[in-house]
């Protein structure tokens, strides 16, 4: 098993940060473009806590390296199952994922966390991200360490990817929010 | 918002989508936990995007990863 592990402070606030997250894979996001389409499957908001749990489904379209696809074959569509709870009283994102195809050759578990930062918790959010890989493929010590590091070699280009996306998306998602706003003023004024 | 799996579902998604998002950042997060206007929407939704994860063949991986999630959940108690 081999586990990634990345951290960063995002300058804006929880609200807008866990807010913006549900479409953090939109088009304003030009850089995490593996991921083709999200689904949500489940919505729940638990009655007594107020905590709100979602199941999607997210599907990636990426190349693999053809040593991988020559050994396992497949295709290059992936699909990745993710549980997220928010917890609106304790101002917390937690989203736990798994991936669905080659589950028989590799798993993959992430578990990402968006808290307001302990520095300056009104204006900044903290993001933690932690995956552990452990490849399943029996007996060969040798292709097993082969393929977790080429995992872990790709779950660090997308996580970075995805952060430099994710910035994109939070600045367009604070533009359009005060042009409403702005909007929503005029029209109360006229 | 990003697109759905099944093409044919996009519209609906989009209009659940938005419709979540405003509840979301609107009614939620402001404390308002147990309003549900985007239900009707997200059932529409739903029942698009279950027609497609049969025809995949997704359905039944997404029950194994629920029961391993929750294998492991409850491993960790």
């Amino acid at each position: 098993m081999r586990v990634f592990s990345s951290t960063c402070t995002f300058d804006y606030s929880w609200e807008e940060v866990s807010a913006a997250n549900w479409r953090k894979y939109c088009p304003w996001n030009d850089k995490s473009t593996h991921v083709v389409a999200v689904d949500t499957l489940s919505r729940v908001v638990d009655a007594e806590t107020g905590i709100l749990r979602t199941e999607r489904l997210i599907t990636c379209n990426q190349s693999v390296p053809q040593w991988v696809l020559s050994l396992f074959g497949g295709s290059p569509t992936s699909h990745v199952y993710e549980v997220s709870y928010v917890d609106p009283s304790s101002k917390k994102v937690t989203m736990c994922s798994t991936n669905l195809t080659w589950s028989n050759v590799l798993n993959v578990r992430e578990t990402v966390v968006y808290q307001p930062s302990l520095s300056n918790p009104p204006s900044t959010t903290d993001f933690n991200q932690e995956a552990k890989i452990t490849a399943l493929c029996g007996g060969w010590q040798k292709i097993k360490n082969k393929v977790e590091e080429a995992s872990v070699e790709r779950f660090s280009q997308n996580a970075k990817k995805g952060r430099e996306g994710f910035e994109a998306v939070l600045e367009m998602s604070r533009r359009v929010f005060s042009e409403q706003r702005d909007i929503d003023s005029n029209r109360l004024q006229s | 918002m990003s697109a759905s799996i099944a093409p044919e579902c996009n519209d609906i998604k989009e209009k659940y989508d938005t419709c979540f998002l405003k509840w979301y950042s609107e009614k939620y997060l402001r404390g308002n936990t147990t309003s549900n206007e985007c239900e009707e929407l997200f059932t529409k939704y739903k029942a698009c995007l279950n027609l497609a994860l049969k025809e995949k063949g997704i359905d039944s991986m997404l029950d194994d990863a629920r029961k391993s999630m929750k294998d492991s959940e409850a491993g960790k108690s």
